[in-house]
């Protein structure tokens, strides 16, 4: 199942609408590195509110997809890990360094803002 | 691929009590009930429904005749009801199926007893009754061949005992359960997650910190920030008894966790002695934000979140002639 | 009461129904919601291992109910078998990029673990949660 993904401006936002197979997630990587190189995409976000688990190739994926994200100019934020979801991870060793998470969309959307635009921490 | 569970056993009380069917055949193993007790309790079927009636009236006479037993029935429709279902009760010992369906029964039975909190003495004062009344009758009725007497009897004490452990069961578990409650809120109560400011809360924590608690803190942290939208909280552990490696660790998953929902957490309240301590013993408590004092902790989050805290003169106190209410 | 459900691992959509029967399973047990997440995450690593590592296999459930409820999961496989099973409980997850097994993570989670494995043979991870 292909994860949409939507154009907000300099940005693209993945929501995850099911529970993902991992070939749905490698699909995403490769759907986001293509949108990203095709568009002049400062940011990317991806909802992963409706994941029940994030696992190990869940996080390797995402760790993954946001060094490649970087190399082609995009900052990426997981938004919406929810409260299990986030302490199994810990639990289970799982990390997400190098990758940046916010609350929500909104939240995440500020934090691009924050990293991408003039004032905000680039623009420093 | 088997469905998992119908909608039947969900609601059935086996269940909820952690009661197998292979608990049970155990505990039929153990008190020797096989076929041949059942065989020899069917056999009594006819002579139970004879004088079922007597037996159960001499019941409930001699229980009324105890002051603490009366006030449970005043109401001589509810007496009337009771005696009906204990005739039930009473011919079910003999029906011959003693399978999951009787257990069921007596399961359900036990419950409906405790949340009336009829006394446990009580109930299981009414079997000593009926196997008293039994013996009575099974050796009148097997008066020519007097084996039969011992043999048949300690078929019905066997079964006896296996209603009571299931009488037994009920009581504890209804107790248990009450117990397992009122920890939940004592855990609850004791870890409050309060809104200081707009996306800031305070955690403070006070007492010991074992492994089931400290899980059920940090799922009360994550819930809180999801709910509050929190960016910061300040965890205050000047309550917190003792922190050697394991509390820390448990407060660096706190900590980790909440950064996964987008959080800072700043720990406060951990003196420096501790906090040496723990890095000697190899604790990283690099990724966490530690001040010492819950007043740093609350400024280093206002800070984080762009508040600047300013005094405007003068603290007024209210003056007892203005306004007086 | 189901005291034995299966999965067959052949797909990685098998990986993500494991892991759904695994926390209905729970649910039912009555773990916590966060317990239910943590069996479900542990769930998904043994049955990626057995599809990356091996090809198919199975998972198990077996629920005890008598006392303290507890569920113990099963991945079989008859795969190739881990040659050194002390290592792959230490690696953890490898952050360059090559497969870890995720195994040491699971264990952590779990309050039972054992692995018995053989070379050209096969491999057998149970694990087992008690609820609180």
């Amino acid at each position: 199942m292909r994860v949409p993904i939507f154009k907000q401006g300099q940005y693209l936002i993945a929501s995850i609408q099911d529970d993902l197979t991992d070939s749905d997630l490698s699909l995403l990587r490769d759907d986001l590195g293509v949108g990203v190189g095709q568009q002049r995409i400062r940011g990317v976000i991806i909802d992963v509110t409706v994941l029940d688990v994030m696992d190990s190739f869940a996080a390797r994926t995402l760790r993954d997809l946001a060094r490649i994200l970087k190399l082609r100019g995009a900052e990426t934020v997981i938004v919406g890990i929810q409260p299990e979801v986030a302490y199994s991870m810990v639990r289970l060793g799982l990390s997400l360094d190098g990758v940046e998470t916010a609350l929500d969309l909104e939240e995440g959307l500020a934090l691009l803002d924050y990293q991408t635009k003039p004032g905000g921490r680039r623009g420093r | 691929m088997a469905e998992n569970i119908s909608s039947a056993q969900q609601r059935s009380w086996m269940n909820e009590l952690g009661l197998s069917e292979q608990e049970i055949a155990q505990r039929k193993a153990f008190l020797n009930f096989s076929d041949d007790d059942a065989q020899r309790l069917q056999a009594l079927h006819s002579l139970a429904q004879r004088y079922a009636e007597g037996v159960i009236d001499d019941f409930y006479q001699h229980l009324l005749s105890f002051e603490e037993s009366r006030r449970f029935f005043t109401d001589p429709a509810v007496l009337n009801r009771v005696k009906a279902a204990q005739k039930q009760y009473f011919l079910q010992l003999t029906q011959g199926q003693y399978d999951t369906g009787y257990v069921e029964d007596r399961l359900r039975i036990g419950i409906a007893h405790e949340r009336i909190n009829l006394p446990f003495e009580l109930y299981l004062g009414a079997y000593n009754f009926y196997l008293r009344a039994v013996l009575q009758r099974v050796v009148e009725e097997y008066k020519n061949t007097p084996e039969q007497v011992t043999t048949t009897f300690t078929s019905l004490l066997k079964l006896v005992f296996l209603d009571m452990s299931l009488a037994i069961e009920t009581y504890l578990s209804q107790r248990e359960r009450v117990i397992r409650e009122q920890h939940e809120a004592i855990r609850e109560i004791s870890t409050p997650v309060l809104p200081l400011r707009e996306r800031l809360l305070l955690m403070p924590i006070i007492g010991a910190m074992d492994p089931p608690r400290a899980q059920q803190l940090t799922t009360q942290l994550l819930h809180g920030i999801r709910a509050h939208r929190a960016k910061a909280v300040v965890m205050d552990i000047t309550g917190v008894l003792t922190v050697d490696s394991a509390v820390a660790n448990h407060l660096i998953q706190a900590v980790q966790s909440a950064r996964l929902m987008g959080t800072t957490v700043i720990v406060s309240g951990l003196s420096p002695e501790v906090a040496h301590a723990l890095v000697r013993i190899g604790i990283d408590l690099t990724m966490v934000t530690t001040v010492g004092t819950l007043q740093d902790g609350i400024e280093a989050a206002e800070q984080l979140l762009g508040y600047t805290v300013t005094k405007n003169g003068t603290c007024h106190t209210p003056s007892p002639e203005k306004g007086a209410s | 009461m189901a005291d034995d459900t299966r999965v067959a691992i052949r797909s990685d959509t098998d990986i993500v129904i494991a892991r759904q029967k695994g926390r209905a399973l729970a649910a039912h047990l009555g773990f916590s919601s966060t317990d239910q997440t943590l069996i479900a995450t542990a769930i998904s690593e043994v049955a990626r291992n057995i599809l990356r590592y091996a090809k198919t296999g199975e998972i198990r459930f077996q629920t005890e109910t008598n006392g303290k409820a507890a569920m113990t999961i099963v991945a079989h496989d008859e795969g190739p078998g881990i040659p050194d099973v002390a290592v792959a409980l230490q690696n953890g997850y490898s952050t360059s990029g090559s497969l870890g097994m995720g195994l040491p993570g699971s264990k952590r989670i779990m309050d039972e673990f054992m692995i018995v494995s053989e070379v050209g043979k096969g491999t057998t991870v149970t694990m087992k949660k008690r609820r609180n």
